[in-house]
């Protein structure tokens, strides 16, 4: 390897000139090695789970494969650990070489690694334990957390370092889209993660209710902007052109296509929240920018498209550039179908079904999966020095997994407007059609068998990849550090540079007049927020009371298994969906829910009004065995929910916890909880008893049924007390 | 709902971030040439044995 | 004359022109000439041939590569390193070149590895649209003058000229520009993010503190928007009043503040929202209509004066040794020394040496006059042939050129000469606003006080014409664009604009309607044997007179002779001996050796007829016509019905006859004209009220250029030098002219259209805005559908119009 000179070095040769030094290839290496490992891990889940929904018993009745659980590992696995260290991986490849430079420094690059592992790790055991925030994309508890941030910043403070110390003046458009991707993510967590703990591993959202739901959306949307766009079209503005060895189609629209994308794309977040408790301004705010995300989205897509123009004889060869033009049309129709869904009425039918679950994966599965194989297939023969082993087994992946995207695809395009169709059909009396949800399940089944097949394909060619890289691999040698050179970097003082602020002050009183304001602007800010965040504005209903000590072991039991990935708690002011469940669902209900569970996806039904709908014993023989209360149903089993004691060690800190979060729980209420809890656990168990089922009060199923008996009643007592 | 006032002051931050990037980027003569980055970096250092 | 029979066609492997002979090659690649040649060998030795693999063809070839025999002494004087160099502190040096023969990425790869040629130069980063090199150089190890010749000798000479040097300083005025719209952006978005729930309703009580929390935040966002984005139109208005004029501007300007006034007292008073997303709205698109209409085109220059033709150093005889010293110390009494194509820099007389000056650049008359020693020579000749040496007599500042060009008609420029149509329009429109305005105010005041102020603010407001003042920067810059990608480019928009007015058009003949290099030559006299075409070629190479070459060029045959006693008289003719051959080109008197009547003489060299003499036998004679450019004939025709045309040759009259082909009168056809007569005549045009077009090619038709309202310049190479003018048009697109015409004609059409229909907005806003049934929903919803409408209409149909005519 070949040492950079030191400062002194270079005072003492006086002036500037070629300086040697080389590439860290290794560390690129080791993440290309880690997004093959985790793909595999991540898809495979993934797999398992597609099974799971037709499949219920492939759980084996073994809490921690069970889909509530591992349904967050595999988006866990696929977003953070197969995008994330494909990220990292074409990052530190592209960034060292437009910027000339090597990484700032190797050990930060060795610790981001093995940092980056070790999350993925904690996340791998700690999702099928039940170790769980319950928010979407963001499930990982406060430690992991943390440790998040940590390693995120140390992630920032390398390429920074490295950005600092560049031997290329201009900063290649790519670069702009890694600095975005870095600098919004860490804000974007920090802020939805704000929580407090409970215990080591268990912790509250400071948020509740519309304001978590809010704060979620905002970043789920954002991550998905910042985590799996940005940095992919950074890499696409990089590897596009390197592969088809020609400039991008127009490094002008690129430029502003960068600016505009990342000043609209902050603010589109709640169109995820269209016809929930949500005001109206807030939603269609998120609608209207969304629609307006449309220009700049395409605007990188036709430029990604158009720089193969006259090429496209080379895409016909090479399998790089097939994977890539896949990756950016997926790219365009995933960014036309999110303005898209964010339209009200089509939104209305697309919400909570399958077709979100298409649009998802058009978006991983074709732009982030085939532009990660593209990057592969031409990073790892570069790394290794030599070509490819086989471009037949290219060729082979490409279109397998273009096939499995289509089978994915449409099949949940299918299953999604077919059940929602159904969901809404009402017959001429004015009655639900198919007033039992189970009947809607059924009748989509075959979509999901063809989703699994579709994805067992995109997984058998990534296998297919990773055999044809390692090839590839044994035929070369690897080369750690590439030797490169190039001028330093030298600046040329300008004659009387000295005194630039005063005069910039003098000079200039319009900017000093913007900058003034802009201070004045995050002051302002900084000083109102704290008085926002602890003092809620919620109009509450006198009627919604905090959950009792029991309900609230019920709900993070709920929380545990999951329950929320298929099941809402979230009626929208439809007729057919009030007639299906109740009374739609008011922002004030939700002032106690830390975290906010109103799901994105209604596998099973939604269960906001779920409380006095069923005896205890009903719920109590459908944990046990769902197909014997509901036949054909497609929810797991839950037999060790009858097992396993309620953790009434933790009670206090519960309520401590949420005492401080603004749940009024009167003071000196944690020491009498648990005697509360005994005594309503007491009185479900003395009912079920009557009913046939034998539990002891202390078992997880009685505080379950709690919670459940409890969802949506508030409201029906106030109709109940005014009639 | 007031947490919308946090959302929008994080939002506001990065943005006016973002501004002084691009208003750094503009003056720095970061924009000055629109074209030849675009090509310097299809070239790579390596291979002087053709 | 027999056609020289071409082998399959062989292509250089440097510069991939074909190759002629096939015997300079170095294995199995084949290079047209030496030149390139030499450049392979360059970089194979330094491993830089990875130069052929980046794109095809990449060299440029040297075959025509005018050579330049004094060399770049001259940077090695220290005045002009200094003049020249962008840094230095005596270490370090770095310096900025012009380069327009830069094409490709091979280009850009190979310059910017030039420290593998030569590892002084540590840095070198090139700038591709602007055709311009960055070089950073250790200057105790390599002198600028090695760079250049360095440079040159890989085939980049760059181009150095007086010119640049002065001109240094690069105007920010764009950079200023990104800035506003930037921060004009900024707020924009997020003032649209805050005003955007005051029409989705807030209904329920606790929003009143969001509405009070989002007012405040839209009052700040919006103080940069008016105070910084917008303060151009401000200033704009306000020296629009100074001079007592009203341009467009002053409504714009009128209706910001308006807008502006009004929502803060809007919101501080609780009585309203604001307009906030309008205003920002508002500047945002005003502001991306300017950047649309800056385009620039960045290694052209529309401002070169005489001082870019002119050397920068001169080689002066000192006691018998040679030394090079920038012009500018050039004295009287000095004796220079002038080689073939360089250009005299100060008045002189003829000391030594055969001179042959082609005046081109001050008379437009391209046949080169003889001088005879005693003689003098005025600045600004180009000598062709041998070196000569010369006395200087006055020195560059004072010249005759220097002195020509310093005249006021050329430097000056009247920019206000031409009032857009967008200021025209204005004016009026603004009167009646004001008038419909202070209407609506005296209508509401019965009501109230308030109702007044409403509707008078709501007029002036809804009327602020962002739909005119966005149709030309988006009309005019897109034709602008499209005139671009046919090859035309145009300086800034205001040309197409004119461009429309134009009545008259004048042609420059030389360079310009005829093409410079090429000619017609006929023999008449019989047919000439194969071998008489190559001994009268193996003679006829042995001058640089443009007739012999012309000659030369038009016979194929290549088997070529020795000549011995080759003779060459100024301004009569060449002789020598082939073989036991006596052949003499050039006059008649000359070639016949015999003294006739001169009159005869004269008449003949005009007519450009080179008679031929073998053994003292007249054999016949030459006629070299030029050749019009491609679709000339088809331009004039159709441009003579609704045009004046006129045609202003600085050569004599031989053309006369080949142009009353295309012209039916001769008063159009001006003969002998100097640069000035060209400008005079051009400004009696102008006095008659005319709108006058001018296409030129040459430094002699600069004055002319400036004067008329549109001056273009014709050009076979666009990046290399033309002179001062408001378009430079590509020669092989002289055929599309009349498309251009006609397409700025129905480009201001279409603005007019445009107007019309921004003008129903406003009356369709102003009628709500007097009814007082004005809201801000209204306002932010009209006006960027206005813009926007505007915007689509006048780029879809400029498009349009472009299309059908096949641009």
């Amino acid at each position: 390897m070949i040492k950079e000179l030191t400062h002194e070095q270079k005072q003492q040769f006086g002036v500037p000139s070629m300086e040697q030094f080389s590439y860290d290839n290794l560390i690129v290496k080791n993440f290309a090695i880690a997004t093959m490992v985790w793909a595999v891990v991540g898809m495979l889940v993934g797999v398992i789970i597609a099974i799971q929904l037709y499949l219920p018993a492939l759980n084996l009745n073994f809490q921690y494969i069970t889909y509530g659980r591992i349904r967050p590992l595999h988006t866990n696995g696929v977003i953070f650990a197969f995008v994330g260290n494909a990220i990292f991986m074409g990052i530190y490849y592209s960034l060292q070489r437009v910027c000339k430079a090597r990484m700032f420094s190797d050990l930060l690059s060795k610790i981001h690694f093995w940092g980056w592992q070790l999350i993925i790790v904690c996340a791998a055991v700690m999702l099928p334990a039940g170790l769980t925030t319950s928010k979407e994309y963001a499930e990982l508890e406060w430690p992991v957390d943390i440790l998040i941030a940590l390693v995120w910043v140390i992630f920032a403070i390398n390429m920074f370092g490295t950005i600092a110390k560049r031997r290329e003046k201009h900063m290649y458009v790519a670069v702009w889209f890694y600095i975005a991707t870095v600098v919004t993510v860490a804000v974007l967590h920090i802020v939805n993660s704000i929580e407090l703990p409970v215990s080591f591993l268990k912790s509250y959202s400071v948020y509740a209710g519309v304001q978590d739901a809010l704060v979620q959306w905002w970043y789920g949307h954002n991550a998905v902007a910042f985590f799996l766009t940005t940095p992919y079209l950074g890499m696409m503005y990089y590897f596009l052109p390197k592969a088809a060895n020609r400039p991008v189609y127009s490094y002008k629209l690129s430029i502003i296509h960068f600016w505009a994308l990342i000043f609209i794309y902050i603010w589109a977040g709640p169109h995820h929240l269209l016809y929930t408790a949500l005001p109206d301004w807030a939603q269609s705010l998120g609608t209207v920018f969304s629609i307006m995300l449309i220009a700049p989205s395409w605007g990188g897509m036709i430029n990604g498209l158009l720089t193969l123009r006259g090429a496209w004889d080379k895409v016909k060869e090479d399998p790089v550039l097939k994977f890539m033009v896949v990756a950016v049309t997926a790219y365009g129709m995933a960014t036309f179908e999110g303005p898209m869904l964010s339209l009200k009425n089509v939104n209305a039918i697309a919400h909570y079904t399958d077709w979100i679950v298409s649009h998802v994966h058009v978006g991983a599965l074709g732009w982030n999966g085939f532009l990660t194989f593209g990057m592969l297939y031409w990073l790892i023969p570069r790394l290794f020095n030599t070509s490819l082993y086989s471009k037949k087994l290219a060729n082979l992946h490409f279109w397998i997994g273009t096939l499995g995207i289509i089978f994915y695809v449409t099949a949940m395009y299918w299953a999604g407007i077919a059940q929602s169709l159904m969901w809404k059909q009402f017959t001429a009396e004015g009655i639900l059609q198919y007033p039992n949800f189970l009947t809607t399940t059924q009748e989509i089944i075959p979509m999901y068998v063809i989703r699994s097949i579709g994805g067992a394909m995109f997984l058998t060619g990534v296998i297919i990849m990773i055999y044809n890289l390692y090839k590839t691999a044994k035929l070369g040698s690897f080369m750690a550090n590439e030797a490169a050179e190039a001028p330093a970097i030298f600046i040329e003082k300008k004659k009387g540079s000295g005194e630039k602020i005063h005069r910039f002050l003098e000079k200039k009183p319009m900017k000093f007049a913007i900058l003034a304001t802009i201070v004045v602007l995050i002051g302002g800010l900084i000083e109102i927020i704290p008085t926002f965040i602890i003092k809620s504005n919620v109009p509450t209903i006198s009627s919604v009371h905090p959950y009792t000590p029991l309900e609230l072991q019920g709900r993070d039991i709920y929380i545990r298994e999951g329950c929320n990935t298929c099941h809402s708690q979230m009626i929208r002011p439809f007729r057919s969906e009030t007639e299906r469940y109740g009374e739609y669902s008011k922002a004030g209900e939700f002032v106690y829910d830390h975290p906010f569970l109103w799901g994105s996806k209604r596998t099973g039904p939604d269960l906001q009004r779920e409380g006095n709908k069923y005896p205890n014993v009903w719920h109590y023989l459908h944990m046990q065995d769902p197909r014997s209360i509901s036949p054909g149903s497609i929810m797991p089993a839950y037999p060790w929910l009858e097992k396993q004691d309620i953790d009434i060690a933790g009670t206090e800190a519960k309520i401590n916890t949420l005492r401080k979060l603004g749940v009024p729980y009167p003071f000196g209420f944690e020491n009498t909880a648990n005697d509360s809890l005994q005594r309503q656990a007491d009185k479900i168990a003395a009912d079920l008893q009557k009913n046939g089922a034998a539990v002891e009060s202390n078992k997880e199923i009685v505080a379950l049924i709690a919670y459940l008996q409890r969802l949506g009643t508030d409201i029906q007592v106030t109709k109940s007390a005014v009639k | 709902m007031s947490v919308i006032v946090v959302l929008i002051g994080a939002s506001l931050i990065v943005a006016a971030g973002f501004l002084s990037a691009f208003i750094w980027a503009v003056k720095s003569g970061q924009y000055d040439d629109r074209y030849t980055p675009s090509v310097r970096i299809l070239f790579d250092n390596k291979e002087e044995n053709k | 004359m027999p056609e020289f029979s071409t082998k399959t066609e062989i292509k250089c492997y440097h510069c991939g022109e074909p190759c002629r002979n096939h015997d300079i090659t170095i294995e199995d690649k084949v290079f047209c000439c030496n030149g390139c040649k030499l450049v392979y060998e360059i970089l194979e030795e330094n491993k830089l041939c990875k130069y052929y693999s980046l794109d095809e063809k990449p060299g440029i070839s040297q075959s025509e590569r005018k050579i330049n025999t004094s060399g770049f002494a001259y940077l090695d004087d220290e005045q002009i390193q200094k003049q020249l160099l962008d840094f230095t502190d005596g270490k370090i040096s770095s310096i900025s070149f012009f380069i327009p023969q830069m094409h490709c990425s091979s280009c850009i790869w190979l310059l910017e590895n030039m420290y593998k040629l030569n590892p002084a130069i540590f840095y070198s980063q090139v700038n591709f649209p602007e055709k311009k090199l960055s070089v950073r150089f250790k200057e105790n190890e390599i002198s600028l003058r090695k760079i250049v010749e360095l440079l040159a000798s890989i085939g980049y000479e760059p181009q150095i000229s007086l010119n640049e040097v002065e001109d240094k300083v690069k105007s920010n005025v764009n950079k200023r520009l990104y800035y506003r719209i930037g921060v004009a952006g900024f707020c924009f978005g997020n003032i649209m993010l805050l005003s955007f729930p005051e029409y989705l309703s807030f209904d329920d009580s606790i929003s009143f503190f969001y509405k009070n929390f989002f007012g405040l935040l839209n009052i700040l966002l919006s103080i940069p928007v008016i105070l910084y984005c917008s303060s151009d139109y401000f200033k704009s208005a306000y020296t629009g009043i100074k001079q007592k004029t009203i341009n467009i501007d002053f409504p714009i300007s009128l209706g910001l503040a308006v807008l502006f006034i009004r929502s803060v007292i809007e919101i501080l008073t609780n009585s309203g929202p604001g307009f906030f997303d309008s205003l920002s709205g508002l500047v945002f698109f005003l502001l991306a209509g300017k950047v649309f209409q800056s385009k620039t085109y960045d290694a052209l220059n529309f401002e070169r004066n005489y001082k870019s033709y002119f050397p920068l150093s001169v080689t002066i005889k000192k006691s018998g040794e040679e030394q090079c010293i920038p012009v500018s110390k050039l004295k009287v009494g000095d004796r220079i020394i002038i080689r073939n194509n360089e250009l005299i820099p100060g008045d002189a007389i003829l000391f030594n040496g055969t001179a042959n000056i082609d005046y081109s650049f001050v008379t437009g008359e391209s046949i080169p006059v003889g001088k005879v020693a005693g003689e003098i020579i005025y600045a600004g000749g180009r000598q062709t042939g041998s070196a000569i040496e010369l006395e200087v007599i006055r020195t560059v500042s004072q010249s005759y050129l220097t002195q020509l060009w310093n005249n006021e008609t050329f430097v000056k420029r009247d920019e206000d000469k031409f009032k857009s149509l967008v200021n025209v329009v204005g004016k009026y429109f603004t009167i009646v606003i004001i008038l419909v305005a202070a209407l609506a105010f005296v209508y509401w005041y019965p009501t109230s006080i308030k109702a007044a102020i409403n509707a008078f603010t709501a007029v002036l407001i809804i009327a602020c014409p962002c739909g005119i003042a966005l149709t030309s920067p988006f009309a005019l810059g897109n034709a602008m664009r499209i005139l671009g990608r046919n090859k035309f480019y145009v300086k800034n928009t205001s040309v197409v604009e004119r461009m429309s007015k134009i009545d008259t058009i004048v042609f420059d003949k030389t360079g310009t309607i005829t093409k410079s290099g090429d000619s017609n030559v006929n023999f008449s006299g019989g047919l000439l044997t194969s071998f008489e075409q190559r001994i009268i070629k193996s003679l006829a190479r042995n001058s640089t007179h443009p007739l012999s070459i012309k000659i030369c060029d038009a016979i194929k045959e290549n088997e070529l002779f020795e000549t011995n006693s080759f003779i060459e008289h100024i301004g009569k003719g060449i002789g020598g001996k082939i073989g036991y051959y006596d052949i003499r080109l050039g006059s008649r008197s000359f070639v016949l050796a015999k003294e006739m009547e001169d009159e005869i003489d004269i008449v003949d060299m005009l007519n450009s007829k080179v008679y031929l003499s073998i053994n003292n036998k007249l054999r016949g004679y030459f006629v070299i016509n030029n050749i019009y450019r491609e679709g000339f004939e088809e331009a004039v025709n159709s441009l003579k019905h609704e045009y004046d045309l006129s045609v202003l040759s600085g050569d004599n009259e031989g053309e006369k006859e080949n142009l009353l082909r295309f012209f039916d009168d001769e008063s159009q056809l001006l003969f002998k004209q100097k640069p000035e007569d060209k400008l005079q005549y051009i400004k009696k045009l102008q006095g008659k009220g005319k709108k006058v077009m001018m296409l030129g090619d040459g430094l002699n038709d600069a004055g002319g250029l400036k004067q008329s309202d549109v001056g273009i310049a014709i050009s076979e190479d666009v990046s290399s030098f033309s002179p001062a003018c408001d378009a430079i048009l590509d020669a092989s697109m002289f055929s599309n002219l009349v498309k251009f015409i006609q397409f700025s004609i129905s480009t201001k059409r279409i603005i007019i259209t445009s107007f019309i229909i921004s003008v129903i907005y406003n009356i369709l806003g102003v009628t709500l805005a007097f009814q007082n049934t004005f809201s801000p929903l209204a306002a932010a919803i009209l006006m960027p559908i206005s813009s926007i409408t505007v915007v689509l209409f006048t780029v879809s149909f400029t498009n349009l119009s472009a299309k059908r005519r096949g641009l």
